[in-house]
């Protein structure tokens, strides 16, 4: 009997040793031009199966309870981002994710979904409950799906895409904190416990200019031939720290993060540091430990060098020393960045401009993706595109109007910017009033309308630190020389304040009208009421009256 | 291709030798928890420090974050005024972090409404709810139900916007009643005026608790000069400073909790009403409602049957076309874009 148990028991571990899914964990550190330094991780899971015939009941690296989710919903591809501040493109070149303030998801579901919207509205409650985040308020009236700009990243099996299969939305005032990271890292196989994930204190993940915390599902090719797909996903946290904030720009990992590692997660297949020290000339810094291993990386013409550190098993931390050369340097802004503001004044008209900047010296192709809640009426004729003050003609352009209440503004501008240029894109919307239960309980703060996002393939990868397509890991992104690199740019949230009722107005009118009514009926009740009795007026000689008032007098 | 599996399930067979009436009777079989912080904005700072500290108590005491239901209105540990982020501490010394590293709000901004709460105790929630803000009570669960805000004379102000009356309160407990959501119930209140929030309860099995009497204002313990505002109400610190000194192998009661903050340094005085509760509260351990301790039954014999279930052969039939998967373009290539 014993001997069956015990054969059982090794069957068991047999199968699960021979499941076909890797786990590897990756650091990013890149000092930024100006006072900053970029941390980025990297937690990729990556699972041979097949999306068809596997039930998702059982799993070993790959979080279960996202797969059940994205089984239920027949979700084919998932992206989720929280975001806290906002990535500043101008000054810090590109991250390797991308992602808007405050909460952005977007998912392909499979062609085979009945009814997509259903889908999306349960699938966007199931990650409000996973990830604690108000995912619930996604809904049709918030929801686009885009034609340009998001195509499936991952790699599907039908050459045409179909964009009735994609949704997207945003919750730009969505907060993150630690509520949204404590589910995150239960996603990850070794918790938060050991690895680069005992790195994510809180403390000091909030303490920074920009956080962002993100999940990434898509299918990826499992060889070169790309007759069978994996499940790849990819975990990432974004973490821009200011040398302000830390008071000093001898950073360790220990200052950024309140400790070093604590060893690596021993279920990973890759645990790896790199730190970016091509900037070395500019902002030099000495490193201790050494780093294992120095590689260089030729990324479309951009040359950059990383120092790589492989995990050890026990407590693991890096020292940096800042030398000052007083070398100032040149910040090159990257090549296209971009950013939106209001204009207009007054609460009945108004106008979002979104400035799009390309300092290549070509042409560059952008498409201008803009999701305008459903209480922004835009008005599709006053679209302008004025590019270094000429007026320029968008080569494709996509436009759902929004209808209030179910659907919002979709707005997709195909653009070509000519060389070293900047285009501003401008459109006016009317300010509206909603209804009296729709203004939320803190109505004065202001409606935000969400990012717009500059998709573009550039042919340069300077400040570029994204991973090529068909790469998983930080690693691939080395050497990965492509005719084009990815960016999606986002820019800015808006806040404006729509026409606010005065909501006491109710109640000052309950009490005026009482007032008046008080200070009616009482002289109307008197009039009524009382009755009136005439007097007899007898007629008095002028005698009479004055001893009448000299008596009175006495 | 064809894989020939065996699946062997062992099961753990457990014998015991003792009756079934062995089980201390504790008459519950699981714990609840219902945290509800209704206010909004910065200066309401330490509502949210209040909730957190019950939260932070019970957890500690074992009830699992997933049958924990925490509701916050606002966002404090990382509003952008708060000079330490990520944190909301109980005191200005900063003793607690009460908010902590491991946190799961599971309703929280905009969430917090009347109806959401209502439906939530009901159980009338949409479908598609995820199951971490359904409250998924049973006959045998004990419901702990903590409110915080800003309430008056026979209400609870939820989000400065709307509110929940003591009648509607006591008719939602009534519905979890007769629809067999709770065993018993421990209802706590913080706010001002506490004790009309509870007047007006009729079900069986609750016992409740206010900060202040109807006529009385809960005041709060004191400000941080550092954050600028109020940092916890009065009650709930003293509450928390009790249930601090707790463990799971305690044997405080329920009564000494009762007793926890007297007129001296509440400077209101704590409502209690104990006319629904069948037991007397002097015995009923405190981690009755804040923890979660399970009747366990020791067994002197174990015996492990493995279970041994042949599936058979389980065919996975290939894919019968070969498909051929692809990356397409991110964006979509302007020359095949119809204008």
């Amino acid at each position: 009997m014993e001997i069956i148990h015990i054969l059982g028991v090794l069957m068991h571990i047999h199968s699960v040793l021979t499941s076909q899914d890797t786990f590897s964990e990756e650091l990013l550190i890149k000092p930024l031009y100006s006072d900053q330094v970029y941390t980025h991780f990297h937690f990729s899971t990556k699972w041979d199966v097949d999306m068809d015939t596997e039930t998702f009941n059982h799993s070993r690296l790959f979080p279960r309870a996202l797969g059940e989710i994205i089984k239920r919903f027949n979700v084919q591809e998932l992206h989720v981002s929280l975001t806290g501040g906002l990535w500043r493109y101008e000054n810090w070149g590109y991250p390797v994710v991308d992602a808007a303030p405050g909460a952005e998801v977007w998912a392909w579901f499979r062609p085979d979904t009945g009814d997509v919207d259903k889908n999306w509205k349960l699938l966007a409650n199931s990650l409000s409950g996973l990830l604690c985040a108000s995912l619930n308020f996604v809904d049709k009236s918030n929801s686009i799906s885009p034609e340009f700009s998001f195509q499936p990243s991952g790699a599907i099996d039908s050459p045409n895409v179909n964009n009735t299969y994609l949704r997207y939305a945003s919750l730009p005032r969505e907060i993150v904190c630690t509520e949204n990271l404590t589910p995150w890292k239960k996603l990850l196989p070794c918790n938060s416990k050991t690895g680069l994930a005992s790195l994510l204190n809180s403390g000091y993940i909030h303490n920074s200019r920009y956080h962002s915390v993100g999940l990434h599902l898509r299918q990826i090719c499992q060889d070169e031939s790309c007759e069978s797909v994996s499940l790849d996903l990819q975990q990432t946290v974004s973490l821009v720290y200011d040398y302000g904030i830390l008071g000093t720009k001898d950073w360790s990992l220990s200052k950024l993060f309140g400790q070093g590692v604590n060893g690596r997660c021993v279920l990973a297949s890759r645990s790896e540091i790199y730190i970016d020290i091509t900037s070395t000339t500019a902002r030099a810094f000495t490193l201790d430990p050494q780093p294992d291993e120095v590689l260089t990386s030729v990324r479309g013409g951009h040359h950059s060098t990383f120092g790589k550190y492989t995990l050890p098993r026990n407590f693991f931390n890096i020292y940096t020393k800042f030398i000052d050369k007083e070398i100032v340097s040149l910040n090159v802004p990257p090549v296209l960045h971009a950013n939106q503001y209001l204009t207009g004044y007054g609460q009945e008209r108004g106008g979002i401009v979104t400035k799009v900047y390309n300092n290549h010296w070509s042409e560059l192709d952008v498409v201008l993706l803009q999701d305008i809640p459903w209480y922004v009426p835009i008005y599709l004729h006053t679209l302008k595109l004025m590019s270094n003050d000429i007026e320029i003609k968008p080569v494709a352009l996509r436009y759902v109007p929004g209808k209030q209440r179910e659907r919002p503004y979709y707005l997709e501008v195909f653009i070509k910017l000519p060389p070293r240029s900047t285009t501003s894109v401008s459109i006016d919307f009317d300010y509206v009033f909603l209804k009296w239960q729709e203004y939320p309980p803190d109505a004065n703060h202001g409606f935000y309308i969400g990012s717009a996002i500059i998709s573009s393939i550039l042919p340069v990868a300077r400040n570029y630190t994204g991973l090529p397509q068909d790469g998983t890991l930080i690693s691939h992104s080395f050497n990965a020389s492509r005719s084009g690199y990815l960016v999606q740019v986002r820019t800015e949230n808006m806040v404006i304040t729509l026409p606010t009722p005065d909501f006491s107005m109710p109640y000052n009118v309950i009490c005026l009208a009482c007032t008046v009514v008080a200070l009616a009926f009482g002289p109307l009740h008197n009039i009524t009421t009382r009755r009136l009795v005439m007097k007899s007026k007898k007629k008095e000689s002028l005698l009479v009256k004055l001893k009448k008032f000299l008596s009175f007098n006495k | 291709m064809i894989v020939k599996q065996l699946i062997f399930l062992v099961i753990l067979h457990a014998v015991s030798t003792k009756s079934q009436s062995s089980f201390p009777n504790k008459g519950h079989t699981n714990n609840w928890a219902v945290l509800v912080d209704t206010s909004r904005f910065w200066f309401n700072y330490r509502h949210v420090a209040n909730v957190l500290s019950i939260y932070r108590s019970v957890k500690r005491l074992g009830i699992p974050d997933s049958q924990i239901i925490l509701m916050i209105a606002d966002d404090m540990a990382c509003n952008p005024r708060n000079p330490r982020p990520a944190t909301v501490f109980n005191n200005a010394n900063q003793h607690i972090n009460v908010y902590g590293d491991d946190v799961e709000v599971d309703y929280r901004g905009y969430e917090v409404t009347v109806e959401n709460f209502v439906r939530l105790l009901t159980g009338r929630l949409p479908p598609g709810t995820p199951r971490s803000k359904q409250l998924l009570t049973d006959e045998g669960s004990n419901v702990l139900i903590y409110l915080t805000g800003h309430g008056g004379d026979g209400f609870l102000k939820f989000q400065d916007s709307e509110e929940i009356t003591s009648q509607e309160m006591a008719d939602a407990l009534e519905q979890m009643w007769q629809k067999q959501r709770y065993h018993e119930t421990f209802f706590m209140i913080d706010t001002c005026q506490a004790a009309s929030m509870y007047e007006r309860f009729y079900s069986p099995n609750i016992l409740a608790v206010g900060s202040s009497l109807v006529g009385e204002d809960s005041l709060s313990h004191h400000v941080d000069p550092a954050i600028g505002v109020y940092i916890i109400d009065r009650y709930t610190y003293y509450a928390l400073d009790f249930l601090e000194n707790v463990d799971l192998q305690t044997n405080k009661s329920v009564g000494e909790f009762l007793k926890v903050c007297p007129k001296s340094v509440c400077i209101s005085t704590v409502g209690v009403r104990k006319d629904l509760f069948q037991r007397n509260p002097d015995e009923v351990p405190v981690t009755d409602f804040f923890g979660s301790v399970r009747p366990i039954d020791l067994m002197d014999q174990v015996a492990i049957e493995p279970l041994v279930v042949d599936v058979g052969q389980r065919k996975v039939v290939p894919s019968t076309k070969r498909r051929k998967y692809a990356y397409v373009q991110p964006i979509v290539n302007v020359d095949t874009v119809s204008l």
